[in-house]
């Protein structure tokens, strides 16, 4: 390999220049959020004359938008929760019992990968059950949508944890409740991080749930805040900026945070299938 | 043994997960599918069965024949143009350099952000006399290239399928160099003390060892994309005219209609294309990695 020392300053450049047209357009949404009304409608990359914080403060002084960011997060940790356990214990005995019945409901669950959901049905089953418009209706529909990926991810991962254990536990007069709690769910623990941050991001990125699913203006989460946010500020780019960075933020922090959980957590999943 | 696999792992524990799919996955994909069927509208009080007649009224639709053949445009410019950078963008980091992970990191992260959010950067990137694209085009003196990308109905496909380009190829990336640093260093080697070139190399060796990574990300690709909503809704919503409708706008608008029966059949419509492109595809795919 020694030809390759002889091209890797040039495709080091190519990187540079790639990183340069991701980064960018982050770039121009953060120096923008801090200019005024004028200014920033100029989407230009120079840093601002002065930092002004109006336009967070705008931002933060809408309780519609703090409301959604409480919303988010209290729809997307129950998401989680849900998500992470049914999933666990679902792909805990379809890859311990490789029959008939657990390879069909494994295939079921999959199916949920490929086929897109029927939006208006939905709507309308959710409306019969009562389940519109309420905050446990949306942590249901997303545990229903990120099931079958969690339960794709666990069921690969779970084949590495040794059958020994389940038995070595079994002789020991263990049940199977406290087999997978005590024994089998700790040693998820790494592709359960995994799993929760996809999931969780998925849910904070999302905006088809709650704009089909969610009519009270109170429950929103904060994606479908910024749609109808931008239709009232466009003309003021500073503050559109301002709010989408407070949105992206904490993505950005996790993302950073535990980004070697988010890449090969999905690439051990995405090639085991 | 089967005594203790029955002790061991209960059916019971699918149950949760079964309930949650069953009740907010299954239900309204299986009604959905009779519901197609159906003169369901906001106008009428009853639900009938019609047979064909969403079907007839959907494929004598112009808006939908052509948000049909923008959803499949889309898909497979996406899917091509994603998997080329991707694959490109996976040989150069395979390669040992300084910040590589970093580098990594960075050209996964749009992924990570939401749609809406991208969509909404790049109104103002397009935007026709301020935008950073064509400030920048102008700068190199490129004016003639500096069109209205979000508003020529020449363009505005074309403009829209970029920004999921960028959006998603480290994603793409990240699955190839996965399968790229599966490949044994010897394998390398032996390549270059036979003299093998660059082009040698990545033909007979790295391209036939990726094949699960490109199976994998072709179909993912193929299925995300032809699902395609949001990026459209905020970058054009469709327009101009109908020029970068695709299949969910177009749900979007029949239930605004109070046309539900229509909706629900144009969504079997977009299921009936994932299905027929995305398993042959496949199956195709597998078959070849069995075959290598």
């Amino acid at each position: 390999m020694k030809r390759s020392n002889f091209y890797r300053i040039p495709l080091f450049l190519v990187c540079v220049a790639v990183s340069l047209i991701v980064l960018v357009p982050f770039a121009m949404i953060l120096v923008n959020s801090f200019k005024d009304a004028r200014q920033s409608a100029l989407f230009k990359l120079s840093l601002p004359d002065e930092f002004l914080w109006s336009n967070y403060k705008l931002v933060l002084s809408k309780p519609a938008v703090i409301r959604s960011f409480l919303n988010t997060i209290y729809i997307a940790v129950f998401s989680v929760l849900l998500t992470d356990l049914c999933a666990a214990m679902a792909a805990f005995v379809i890859q311990r019992r490789p029959t008939r019945l657990g390879k069909a409901a494994y295939y079921t669950f999959l199916m949920g990968l490929v086929i897109p959901i029927s939006i208006i049905p939905t709507i309308r089953l959710m409306m019969n059950t009562g389940l519109h418009n309420t905050y446990r209706g949306m942590i249901l529909y997303y545990t229903a949508i990120n099931l079958p990926f969690a339960i794709f991810l666990l069921t690969g991962f779970i084949g590495s944890v040794p059958k020994e254990l389940d038995e070595s536990a079994m002789l020991d007069g263990c049940k199977p409740l406290r087999l997978f709690f005590r024994i089998i769910l700790p040693l998820l623990s790494t592709v359960m991080v995994t799993s929760t941050i996809v999931v969780a991001i998925a849910v904070w990125d999302d905006f088809v749930g709650p704009f089909y699913l969610i009519s009270d203006y109170r429950k929103w989460t904060i994606v479908l805040n910024i749609y109808t946010f931008v239709s009232q500020y466009e003309t003021n780019w500073g503050v559109v900026f301002a709010f989408l960075m407070l949105v992206m933020t904490p993505i950005l922090l996790l993302y950073f945070a535990l980004q070697r959980y988010i890449i090969s957590g999905l690439t051990a999943g995405a090639l085991k299938g | 043994m089967t005594m203790e696999r029955r002790q061991n792992y209960p059916y019971w524990f699918l149950l949760p997960a079964f309930a949650v799919f069953a009740l907010l996955y299954l239900t309204p994909t299986l009604t959905g599918l009779y519901y197609s069927f159906t003169d369901w509208n906001i106008n009428k009080k009853t639900i009938d069965f019609v047979g064909l007649e969403n079907f007839r009224s959907l494929f004598s639709d112009r808006k939908m024949v052509a948000a049909l053949w923008h959803t499949l445009i889309y898909a497979f410019a996406v899917t091509v143009i994603r998997n080329s950078v991707g694959l490109g963008m996976a040989l150069v980091l395979n390669v040992k350099m300084r910040f590589r992970n970093l580098f990594r990191t960075v050209f996964f992260l749009p992924y990570m952000i939401s749609p809406l959010i991208i969509g909404y950067l790049f109104t103002a990137i397009y935007h026709p006399a301020n935008g950073l694209l064509n400030m920048g085009l102008k700068g190199a003196g490129l004016g003639v290239f500096a069109v209205d990308w979000l508003n020529d109905p020449r363009f505005a496909l074309f403009s829209a399928i970029m920004v999921d380009v960028w959006r998603t190829s480290g994603f793409a990336m990240v699955i190839y160099l996965a399968g790229l640093q599966m490949i044994p260093g010897e394998l390398y080697e032996s390549a270059s003390l036979d003299g093998a070139r660059f082009t040698q190399t990545f033909r007979h060796i790295m391209f036939p060892l990726i094949a699960p990574s490109l199976t994998i990300n072709l179909v993912l690709s193929l299925i995300g994309t032809m699902k395609v909503f949001v990026m459209i809704l905020v970058l054009t919503n469709g327009g101009p005219g109908y020029t970068t409708e695709v299949i969910n706008t177009y749900i979007m608008t029949e239930f605004s209609l109070g046309l539900y029966g229509l909706g629900t059949a144009a969504n079997l419509v977009l299921t009936a294309l994932i299905v027929l492109l995305g398993f042959p595809v496949l199956i195709l795919l597998r078959k070849r990695e069995v075959a290598l």
